[in-house]
């Protein structure tokens, strides 16, 4: 059987020599294809510029969304950021498909900054790694609940106590 | 010089074996994760029917047993209100949200199929409508399209 359908999405992010970071992600499926360029300032996180193009689309009027992309600069990178995105960039006003584009170089860029804690963590043993887990709850105790490795039952979590 | 810190590439296909079902096969795969998914929908609602997952690269002993979390989202339908809000929280927070997130790539790609599939068809056969006329049929059988987009609503506003 052949594919009715298919979709290829990649994001890279690229640590710039001024410490900000260049993130691009690219969408191209049977019926669309975009991009999203993102410059990010370091420490601050915020969104210091946006790019993007759609390059083809079922609509030729899908071109009208790229300047929506201004919307989203200034935002930092944080809580909130989803709901910002999709009600400025996306919804019915604005183009769902640049807002998914926006939100996955979003996603790069936390997990860019998380790589290196994994990394360390993967280095020790079974024992010093649920300690290294332990020690990220205690300094980000909304990770709590967060999936089923931090869920309240969590054999990571046992016997854990968190400051008040 | 600059140098590249993180990549995630996410690829899904998706089959139709009939008219009124759709099979997705998607793959994440980055620099800390890869996972894959089977997911299989049916029309008019397109509710999921199955889904099976499999690990390649996780970080904690505990994520193996995300997989059987994925059953939460079986008879849940793509076309309902709050599709995404509701994957995130009964695949992702009761399970990975990895998993999750692939899970909304791979519901989107289905969605994306089911409404114009069938335009691609018709383009091949050369007996496709004009696209207007086309989404006019697809606002009808798919709730919610037309007020996806900036395009779409003011192609509905034209309509009406």
């Amino acid at each position: 059987m052949v594919l009715s359908y298919t979709r290829n999405k990649y994001a890279t992010t690229t640590d710039l020599a001024d410490g900000s970071l260049l993130v691009q992600a690219v969408l191209k499926d049977t019926f669309f294809a975009g991009t999203v360029e993102m410059k990010v300032s370091v420490p601050e996180l915020e969104i210091a510029s946006l790019t993007g193009k759609v390059e083809r689309a079922f609509n030729s009027e899908c071109q009208e969304a790229v300047p929506l992309l201004q919307k989203a600069v200034g935002l930092q990178i944080g809580t909130g950021i989803l709901k910002a995105v999709n009600g400025l960039v996306g919804g019915s006003g604005g183009c769902p498909r640049l807002a998914d584009l926006i939100l996955e170089c979003i996603d790069e860029v936390v997990l860019r900054f998380t790589l290196p804690s994994i990394g360390e963590k993967q280095s020790k043993n079974e024992q010093e790694q649920i300690e290294a887990y332990r020690e990220l709850i205690r300094q980000h105790p909304r990770l709590i609940g967060s999936c089923i490795a931090f869920a309240k039952d969590s054999p990571l979590l046992k016997g854990l106590e968190l400051e008040k | 010089m600059s140098t590249l810190t993180f990549t995630r590439s996410k690829v899904v296909g998706v089959e139709c074996p009939d008219k009124k079902t759709f099979l997705a096969h998607g793959i994440l795969d980055d620099y800390i994760y890869a996972l894959e998914l089977d997911v299989e929908a049916k029309l008019p609602d397109l509710e999921i029917t199955n889904i099976q997952g499999r690990w390649k690269r996780f970080t904690t002993t505990e994520c193996p047993k995300s997989i059987p979390k994925l059953q939460n989202a079986v008879g849940l339908r793509i076309l309902e209100e709050e599709f995404g809000r509701k994957v995130h929280r009964v695949v992702g927070k009761e399970g990975c949200t990895h998993f999750a997130n692939l899970l909304v790539e791979c519901c989107d790609a289905i969605v994306q199929a089911a409404t114009y599939g069938e335009w691609q068809e018709l383009k091949e056969k050369g007996i496709a409508p004009g696209k207007e006329e086309y989404l006019e049929e697809k606002f009808k059988a798919i709730p919610g399209l037309q007020n996806s987009c900036m395009v779409y609503s003011r192609f509905a506003r034209r309509g009406k």
